[in-house]
């Protein structure tokens, strides 16, 4: 059936319906916080080819152009051929899929007949898969977990009851992990009911013709949008706090023609602890940097991947090898974007933010309550995002990641935690003539008579958001333990039980110079206490 | 006494219906909205309206009243200076919301500024465990000290919201009436009062709305009260919420809030009325015009209500974009979808319809108004759906050539169509939106709409309705007599209802049986004597319950209906498997041997909607070959060609009259349209009733 743009138009809405119905009816039944508080979580669709035609409008992009890597994975062990209606993949395989054990994809196939026409997959950062409490401590990715190959969590319909059996004598809440299976199949199968009736209405036989259609212009207009950047060569490099040795991450986009080359030779070798970025990963977010800054508005799916080439090499940090440990790996994989910007915002200093806080911070606390029952939570919070060519940076907003915060009083009602303060940071913000935007503060304690175990995943504590076009650099970021710091923030900390934990996230760089700033605004930041002198 | 009247201010007018409940005579009026002065506007539509109908304003007993000021300050932040006192460590909790970007990929979204800005929100010593119980004392003199702080600063209003008082009101409360004592003429809200839920950033935002608007609101209310006793009507004023239910003043100056919306609410609440009217229990309803189309599930003869609204969007159609607020609303889609909305030709050589819109000015091409860019109205004109003579009842001509010259222009050159080709594709994009939106609103509330008859008005509706219910797959279209003042109608139909809520989080297994009835009590008896000091009689209220429940361990609710009376251990399996039915409509399978639990209990409290009786304005009209004007050319798909269609002047159309589609039938405000196939008949309250084939 040929597509004429209207008719194409249409079926892509529909499509885009559909990966929607499927990720809501996931974050609906999820059983845990950072699924459906914090929207850790990827969905879509798939061609029986693997390609990925269209995306939920929630999620992050860590996960969601990692899983569209991940389907090549899925269909290399097995091809439409060995499957049958009822079955449901899964795997945690770092490097096939998200870049560490705690995000599971699942992948279901979607039968039209007896014919495979479809996949439906997600993923979602799971509540705990044994292993170190996530954390960059490990020294292998044995360590850190269970690892799941691909393999058939349903067969044909009955659940893998050894798999099952497996998955939870290894994980510490086996209720929520394997209820959050279930959200996922959930999501599966609506978006697999969806499909099936749009494909009857509009009479496809197969997906891949609409996918071609889809993925074609994609790539035009992606090829497009690049095809307009000043040709060049551009670099830039930034700085991580690493894990006892800093990290640096270099860059060279080069622009030609219709393509962009990014590539990461000369970025550090892999760490020994976990913060180390598998490829997948790394392509994931240096697409997602491209995309914002080349082009926002284009759809994304495989063919916005296609006109890209991005390289690292084996055994550096950013394509590191198996076992090196992983876990803590958003570390440094949120700073791809924003080394992306550097480089490109010297072809389109416009389109470019500030460098930001970067990297979500991940607090996660393990002890035992009052009564003596071990609890383990995590949640996760976001410093300063770097100023923008027009505008001020955004107060403790994610960026690069879509992960949100969880509100206190879930917080407090889930764990025994009890949160003391949480304020924007004043006078964290770079200056410049647009400011960056303000880090947070979160102060807690912990409802405990024993030490308890904190690790808090952090970074830009020694290395600040640097400023763009004269703009100041943000704060750096802080952990204090009772107003101590600890000699490696990263580290697992052994907390005694009246502690008060601090996390004061970084601020955003500035652009541009400060002394072009709007009075009116210096007026406001000042009353407003965003900048106190 | 025996006349009552609708009133409705929307941004551009004031549409107002009064009906004689004597003779069932009705009379529609419309006024423009007097922005700075709404309570005049009123004044004057009420006062002219009931010398045209010669009703005697001493006759009229009820004047039920809906308004969009609250949400319009909200939008233009028009609202009163307002203070935030709060729990100490957690004045920026209403500006860091929830940490994220409403669009993932756009860098330079903004999120709405609070409507509490950061040197007014003030932390005062005190601090409630997650349990409810007082882990600090508040400290008075440090929040006289604050307060005074407050004062001096020049605070309209002050909105309380601590951590964890949804659980215990005390600090709230002790706060208020510090407040009181240092000022007491600052207008004060108390989260526990407004919204007594969990969560910090939604608690705090919709209590901050409430107060931001309650002076503003106060002041109004006071003044269309006055004015109206000014006139010499007794009758009471009744306020529309946006839960479809209204409210005395009182009520609706405490929590202005929940006023929101009531116009769109208003809208929905005529369909229903519609659906319990045709004793059908469901419908779609679906209001489409200038500028946004609105879908509504109408379930049971009644809309379904939302616990929370977003207002004042950044970006009108993206979640996430605006100000939250936990009130109960009724339960609609809202998109970018009109007779203006301007279509174009994407960098994916894709056609895209709205959400843009050319508004009233400088509108769609062919008004001639200066607007250049093709839209929906546009199309339809082209398509022959409209009739360039006869658009507002001819008051406006429309000019076909500047419509095709937009047209070739912005959409056929680009896509190598032809006018019609290209009009047709506009037409059909339209229609495909609003059929996605409205799936996904009613998949989202586990509706399958094939079962809804879809219920069309507003201007655009009945010429879009058509296509729309092919894509939805539904089997009938309901196009109302007087489709434009729809929104006024609906006021009439509104039960006077009181919504109430409290947060008891359990285990089913461990409930508090107790506690909860004594729960249930208080909310239904203070529904009841509300209701009571209305004038309801007793035993005609209606009290329904409802639990959210969910899983332990998840962190969305699903609501169900739970039995009335005294709740014990044995209620326990009727409430299980209701909680279970409506899981399994949702997400098609309940997961095993996983706890029950319920966080907030609902209740409402309401007197019959009252009946409408459509039956004496509208008497006459004639057999079917009598109501045809004349026939015109119009585009249908089913024929793949034009085709000459038979257009009915649908105040000629009389009860019982049949015909068959294509046909096109017109009145002032609104023109409908069927296609090839369509089988018609209009009913005793002149409904034109298609089936399609």
């Amino acid at each position: 059936m040929p597509f004429d743009p209207v008719t194409l138009e249409i079926c892509w809405n529909r499509l885009i319906g559909v990966v929607n119905e499927q990720a809501a009816a996931l974050q609906r039944t999820s059983f845990t916080s950072i699924v459906r508080e914090a929207g850790d979580l990827s969905a879509g669709v798939f061609d029986v080819r693997g390609f990925m035609v269209a995306q939920a409008v929630t999620g992050t992009p860590g996960h969601i152009n990692s899983m569209a890597l991940a389907m090549k994975h899925f269909l290399a062990a097995y091809p439409p051929a060995r499957l049958a209606p009822g079955d449901v993949l899964i795997t945690n395989d770092p490097w096939k899929t998200s870049g560490h054990l705690n995000d599971v994809t699942i992948c279901s196939p979607i039968f039209r007949g007896d014919r495979c026409v479809a996949f439906f997959a997600s993923t979602c950062h799971t509540a705990d898969i044994g292993g170190h409490v996530l954390s960059a401590e490990a020294r292998e990715v044995y360590e850190e977990g269970l690892q799941i190959p691909i393999l058939k969590l349903y067969d044909a319909g009955r659940p893998n009851e050894t798999l099952i059996a497996l998955i939870r004598e290894n994980t510490r809440l086996p209720e929520m992990v394997l209820g959050d299976f279930h959200a996922q199949i959930a999501g599966g199968a609506v978006g697999g009911e969806r499909l099936l009736e749009f494909m009857d209405e509009f009479g496809l036989e197969r997906l891949e013709p609409l996918a071609d259609e889809i993925i074609g212009r994609t790539e035009r207009a992606m090829r497009q949008a690049i095809g307009a950047l000043r040709p060049g060569r551009y670099e830039y490099a930034i700085t991580s706090d690493g894990f006892g040795e800093p990290i640096t991450i270099k860059v060279r986009c080069l622009v030609g023609g219709d393509e962009l080359v990014v590539d990461y030779t000369g970025s550090s070798p892999a760490s020994r602890r976990g913060v180390n970025v598998v490829m997948n990963y790394t392509e994931a977010y240096t697409t997602y940097g491209v995309k914002v800054i080349v082009s926002p508005d284009v759809p994304n799916n495989e063919g916005a991947f296609r006109p890209l080439r991005i390289l690292a090499p084996v055994g550096s940090i950013l394509n590191v090898e198996r076992p090196a440990p992983v876990a803590a790996r958003h570390i440094i994989g949120h700073f791809l974007p924003h080394v992306v910007a550097g480089a490109l915002g010297q072809a389109v200093p416009e389109r470019v933010m500030a460098e930001g806080s970067a990297n979500i911070w991940g607090v996660q606390v393990s002890g035992k309550d009052l009564e003596g029952r071990p609890f383990t939570h995590i949640f996760f919070a976001s410093g300063g995002t770097g100023a923008r060519a027009v505008k001020d940076g955004l107060a403790a907003t994610a960026f690069p990641s879509g992960v949100l915060g969880t509100p206190v009083e879930v917080i407090e009602n889930l764990s025994p935690l009890i949160v003391e303060r949480k304020a924007l940071r004043d006078d964290s913000g770079g200056r410049g003539k647009y400011r960056g935007g303000l880090g947070q503060t979160i102060a807690f304690r912990v409802r405990t008579r024993e030490p308890f175990v904190c690790s808090i995943l952090c970074d830009r504590t020694e290395h600040p958001a640097a400023g763009f076009r004269g703009g100041a650099p943000g704060a750096p970021g802080e952990v204090l333990i009772d107003g101590v710091r600890p000699a490696n923030p990263k580290a697992e900390q052994v907390v005694p039980p009246t502690a008060l934990v601090e996390v004061r996230l970084p601020g955003g760089g500035g652009y541009g110079r400060e002394s072009d700033r709007d009075p009116d605004l210096i007026a406001r930041d000042l009353l407003e206490g965003y900048v106190t002198r | 006494m025996s006349a009552r009247f609708g009133v409705d201010i929307g941004g551009t007018f004031t549409d107002l219906v009064v009906v004689d409940e004597i003779t069932g005579a009705i009379r529609v009026g419309k006024v423009l909205t007097t922005a700075k002065d709404p309570a005049h506007g009123v004044e004057q539509g009420v006062q002219s309206l009931l010398d045209e109908a010669g009703v005697h304003p001493r006759r009229v007993r009820a004047v039920v009243h809906g308004t969009t000021l609250a949400t319009n300050a909200l939008i233009e932040r028009k609202g009163a200076r307002t203070g935030l006192l709060t729990t100490e460590g957690f004045r920026d909790a209403l500006e860091i919301r929830h940490e994220g970007r409403y669009d993932m990929y756009d860098l330079l979204i903004d999120p709405p500024p609070p409507l509490v800005p950061r040197h007014l929100r003030r932390e005062v010593p005190e601090r409630l465990g997650p349990d409810g119980s007082v882990l600090r004392a508040l400290d008075e003199d440090a929040a006289r000290r604050v307060i005074a702080g407050l004062v001096r600063d020049g605070v309209e209003a002050v909105a309380i919201c601590l951590l964890h008082a949804y659980l215990n009101p005390v600090h709230e409360r002790r706060l208020a009436e510090l407040v009181r004592e240092a000022a007491p003429s600052l207008v004060v809200s108390c989260a526990s009062d407004v919204v007594p839920e969990i969560r910090e950033y939604e608690r705090s935002s919709t209590t901050a709305a409430n107060v931001y608007v309650a002076p503003l609101m106060a002041r109004y209310l006071e003044d269309l009260e006055r004015r109206l006793t000014g006139l010499g009507v007794p009758g009471q004023l009744y306020i529309m919420q946006s839960s479809g239910g209204i409210a005395l003043p009182p009520l609706a100056r405490r929590l202005p809030i929940r006023l929101v919306e009531s116009g769109p609410a208003a809208g929905a609440l005529a369909a229903a009325q519609a659906a319990r009217a045709r004793g059908d229990s469901r419908l779609l309803s679906f209001d489409m015009g200038g500028t946004t189309a609105k879908a509504c599930v109408i379930d049971g003869g009644a809309p379904l209500v939302a616990r929370e609204f977003e207002v004042a969007r950044a970006d009108r159609f993206k979640k996430g974009s605006g100000l939250p607020v936990r009130v109960p609303v009724i339960e609609m889609i809202e998109i970018g979808a009109g007779g203006g909305s301007i279509a174009r030709v994407d960098r994916m050589g894709l056609l895209k319809v709205g959400p843009d819109s050319a508004g009233a000015d400088p509108g769609p091409a062919c008004y001639n108004l200066g607007g250049r860019q093709p839209t929906v109205t546009d199309a339809d004109l082209l398509l022959g759906y409209l009739d360039a003579e006869f658009f507002l009842g001819g008051r406006m001509r429309l000019d076909r050539a500047a419509a095709e010259r937009a047209v070739l222009e912005h959409v056929g050159g680009h896509l190598a169509l032809d006018a019609t080709a290209a009009a047709w594709g506009i037409h059909r994009v339209v229609n495909e939106n609003m059929a996605a939106a409205a799936r996904i609103h009613g998949i989202e509330r586990g509706r399958d709409l094939r079962a809804y008859p879809l219920f069309a008005f507003g201007g655009a509706g009945p010429v879009h309705c058509w296509q729309v219910a092919k894509v939805l797959k539904v089997p009938r279209i309901l196009i109302p007599f007087g489709a434009g003042a729809m929104s006024a109608w609906g006021l009439l139909a509104a039960p006077l209802a009181f919504d109430f809520v409290r947060t008891l989080r359990a285990r089913l297994d461990a409930a508090d049986w107790g506690a909860l009835n004594r729960l249930f009590a208080e909310m239904e008896d203070e529904g009841r004597e509300l209701l009571a000091r209305a004038g309801a009689a007793r035993e005609s209220v209606r009290v329904s319950r409802i639990a959210e429940m969910r899983y332990v361990g998840q962190g969305h609710e699903v609501e169900a209906l739970i039995p009335p009376g005294r709740l014990s251990a044995e209620s326990l399996p009727a409430i299980i498997a209701a909680f279970e039915a409506a899981y399994r409509a949702l997400y098609h399978r309940v997961p095993q041997g996983v706890p029950i639990e319920a966080l907030n209990w609902r209740v409402t409290v309401a007197a019959p909607a009252p009946s409408l009786t459509f039956g004496g304005a509208v008497a006459g009209g004639a057999a079917a070959p009598d109501a045809v004007k004349r026939t015109r050319r119009a585009w249908f798909a089913e024929a793949n060609d034009w085709v000459e269609t038979p257009v009915y002047d649908r105040y000629a159309l009389g009860p019982g009259t049949t015909f068959d589609g294509p046909a096109i039938v017109e009145e002032r405000e609104s023109t409908a349209v069927v296609g090839p196939g369509a089988r018609c008949r209009v009913d005793e309250r002149r409904t034109l009733v298609v089936e399609l084939g």
